[in-house]
């Protein structure tokens, strides 16, 4: 077992376009390479960024990896399991977070610890010790028993990521964690990615906001149009530049060479 | 296990709801309410008419009109009328129901009559505008025009009062009972999968390592189970409104039939419902929105309801109808309700039904995989 708990290997996802979307996309192709033969991959107890602009490829390749979607083509292991061949087990090992994914307000943050939990199989007793825990640690206790509905966003969000864990995955994936969310928000889920990873786990996210890269990432990979164009150590990856100039100027010579 | 804990949700959320528990039992009370007032509109003045009849000449006839009178709860009472123009007056002010005149000697001259011109005369005076002077003008012209004839004719209906009312009951109530079925099951399957798919709250599970097809029956099954207390609700409230609709008792209305049919009743109504909740189901999965998806539903909807009519247009079908789902229900409701259904044939219908929703709810837990439908843009 090495310590690269996720890796992917040459990943392809191919979509077809409706009209819609060929109009938006200014093109006459039917097919759209969304995600071109991508391999990266994240270290053990690390915080791994997918840093690329819109349309870069970083839903499609993290879907992919929580098993949501299936690749046409390479194969990616998470924990030790294929996404393709095992996606079943690859779900048991994986905490999938991003924004469309909601609670249903109706339920409180308790309910729905104990529901996601089951749909875990996470045993009654160890989960109960879980949710003290996790309730405790993260302040949610204070609103345990309040509809979701009534939450403030932060509060929402903190029982959000709560529930991502309650099966204690090794891996957290979390597509755009801050996105849309206000500062203070913002701060709970940052504050909530590092506590992830003082607790050992491993995180992979995506963003566009070279800021975040900077203060959470261990290492960055960056892609553009579904290619890595280089991933390394953040150190590494910008020399003597800030990521921002580091990023502009991969991407200048890339459309230079495509030109 | 996890099949357990999406069942549980689905029903937590119904139950912990007060306004969505009120909100399915509410069509059943507004039914008996509305189908009760109906009813006593329609029956209640009919009751009880105590006709003052002035009466001129004489004839046995009166005598049959007061029994057959009486046969009806009405009674009558003859007024000598002295005077005849006094007497009109009296029916056109509607102080009294009506004036019969009988010409002198009517009973002999009938008696006598040999085919040749009639030798007696009965004149009635009444005003149709009046209810009870109609009501009494149809009685009595019906006493005297049986009136000592040569023979009589026997009417001898042989339905009795349950054949009679099955048949409106068997027309209308498979109707009804698959409307009120939809009706209930709509909002909530609407709510609980394009609902939670367009909020966002379905991905959720679907991140989850739960199968599929543990997903579709999770929540089909509960579902259903709510979605017949809503129809239960509905349906008690026809049966309780439905007597003072048509102005008699419960048990002469449904007390003809058996054990075996209310049960067979029973696994019918039992046996369309998973089939309705697992088709709007469906819809609700494909859909992209809650609002495409009552779009959908709305279509499913004429198609049930077609369905549960037809067998009222189609005379004699034949046994092919009990492998079309619903529509075999309807027919075998229908059925039981005239008393003629073999046990295969209700079984057969129910078993076409399960088979039916499981195959819908395969298809549900299929679109559920699908990334197109489920993540697709
Ligand atoms: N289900 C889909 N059907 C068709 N095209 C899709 C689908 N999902 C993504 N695409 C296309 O694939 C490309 C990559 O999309 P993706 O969402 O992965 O990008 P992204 O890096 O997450 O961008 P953003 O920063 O906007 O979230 C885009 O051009 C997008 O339009
Ligand atoms: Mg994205």
């Amino acid at each position: 077992m090495t310590d690269e708990i996720v890796r992917a290997e040459a990943l392809r996802k191919t979509f077809t376009l409706s009209r819609k979307q060929q109009k938006i996309e200014r093109t006459s192709e039917r097919r759209k390479v969304a995600v071109d033969g991508l391999s990266f991959s994240v270290h053990s107890g690390e915080i791994y960024g997918l840093l690329g602009p819109n349309g870069a490829g970083k839903t499609t390749t993290l879907r992919m990896l929580s098993t949501l979607i299936s690749p046409d083509a390479g194969d990616a292991t998470v924990a030790g399991h294929s996404i393709v061949h095992e996606p079943q087990a690859v779900r048991d090992h994986i905490g999938f977070m991003t924004g469309e994914l909601k609670l249903e307000g109706f339920f409180t943050p308790d309910y729905l610890f104990d529901f996601f939990g089951a749909l875990h199989g996470v045993e009654r007793e160890t989960l109960a010790l879980r949710k003290r825990e996790l309730f405790s640690r993260f302040g949610i206790d204070k609103f345990a028993e309040v509809r979701v509905q009534d939450l403030s966003t932060g509060m929402r969000q903190k029982v959000s990521l709560v529930i991502a864990i309650v099966h204690d995955p090794e891996v957290v994936i979390f597509d755009e964690p801050t996105n849309g969310l206000d500062v203070l928000t913002a701060k709970v889920v940052t504050d909530f990615l590092l506590e992830l990873r003082r607790m050992g786990k491993s995180v992979l996210l995506s963003t566009h906001i070279f800021s975040l890269v900077e203060k959470l990432c261990d290492r960055v990979g960056i892609i553009v149009d579904g290619r890595m164009v280089q991933d390394g150590t953040l150190a590494a990856v910008c020399g003597q530049q800030t990521l921002e100039e580091r990023f502009f100027a991969l991407y200048e010579e890339l459309k230079g060479e495509v030109v | 296990m996890k099949l357990l804990a999406i069942a549980k949700k689905e029903f937590a959320r119904f139950f912990r709801d007060r306004r969505m528990v009120i909100s399915m039992l509410i069509p059943g009370l507004l039914i008996f309410i509305l189908y009760s007032v109906m009813g006593s509109a329609l029956w209640d003045e009919e009751e009880h008419y105590q006709f003052r009849v002035y009466l001129s000449g004489e004839s046995l006839a009166t005598e049959q009109i007061t029994s057959l009178a009486a046969a009806s709860d009405w009674s009558v009472e003859y007024l000598p009328a002295e005077d005849i123009a006094a007497a009109e007056a009296a029916v056109e002010e509607g102080e009294a129901t009506a004036l019969v005149v009988f010409s002198p000697g009517f009973d002999e001259a009938v008696l006598a009559y040999d085919g040749g011109t009639a030798g007696a005369t009965v004149e009635i005076v009444y005003n149709s505008s009046a209810e009870d002077s109609f009501a009494f003008y149809t009685l009595a012209s019906n006493v005297l025009s049986n009136y000592r004839q040569a023979f009589y004719v026997l009417p001898s209906d042989r339905a009795d009062e349950t054949s009679l009312f099955s048949s409106l009951l068997g027309d209308v109530l498979p109707f009804l009972i698959v409307t009120l079925l939809f009706s209930s099951a709509m909002s909530i399957t609407l709510e609980s999968i394009a609902g939670e798919k367009e909020r966002g709250t379905l991905a959720t599970i679907l991140v989850t390592p739960i199968k599929r097809s543990h997903l579709a029956f999770g929540k089909v099954l509960p579902l259903a189970g709510i979605s017949l207390i809503g129809a239960i609700s509905s349906f008690l409230g026809v049966m309780f409104s439905m007597p003072k609709l048509v102005g008699m008792s419960l048990s002469g209305l449904v007390g003809g039939y058996g054990f075996v049919s209310y049960l067979l009743l029973f696994l019918l109504i039992l046996s369309i419902v998973p089939v309705i909740v697992s088709a709007i189901a469906a819809v609700s999965t494909s859909a992209r929105s809650v609002k495409e998806a009552s779009g959908y539903t709305s279509v499913l909807m004429i198609v049930v309801m077609l369905l549960s009519i037809v067998t009222g247009f189609v005379g004699e079908m034949g046994p092919w109808v009990y492998f079309v789902p619903i529509l075999n229900a309807v027919a075998g409701m229908q059925a039981v309700l005239y008393m003629s259904i073999s046990l295969w044939q209700a079984l057969a219908a129910v078993a076409v039904n399960l088979v039916f929703s499981v195959l819908l709810v395969f298809l549900i837990a299929r679109m559920l995989s699908s990334e197109r439908i489920m993540f697709g843009k």
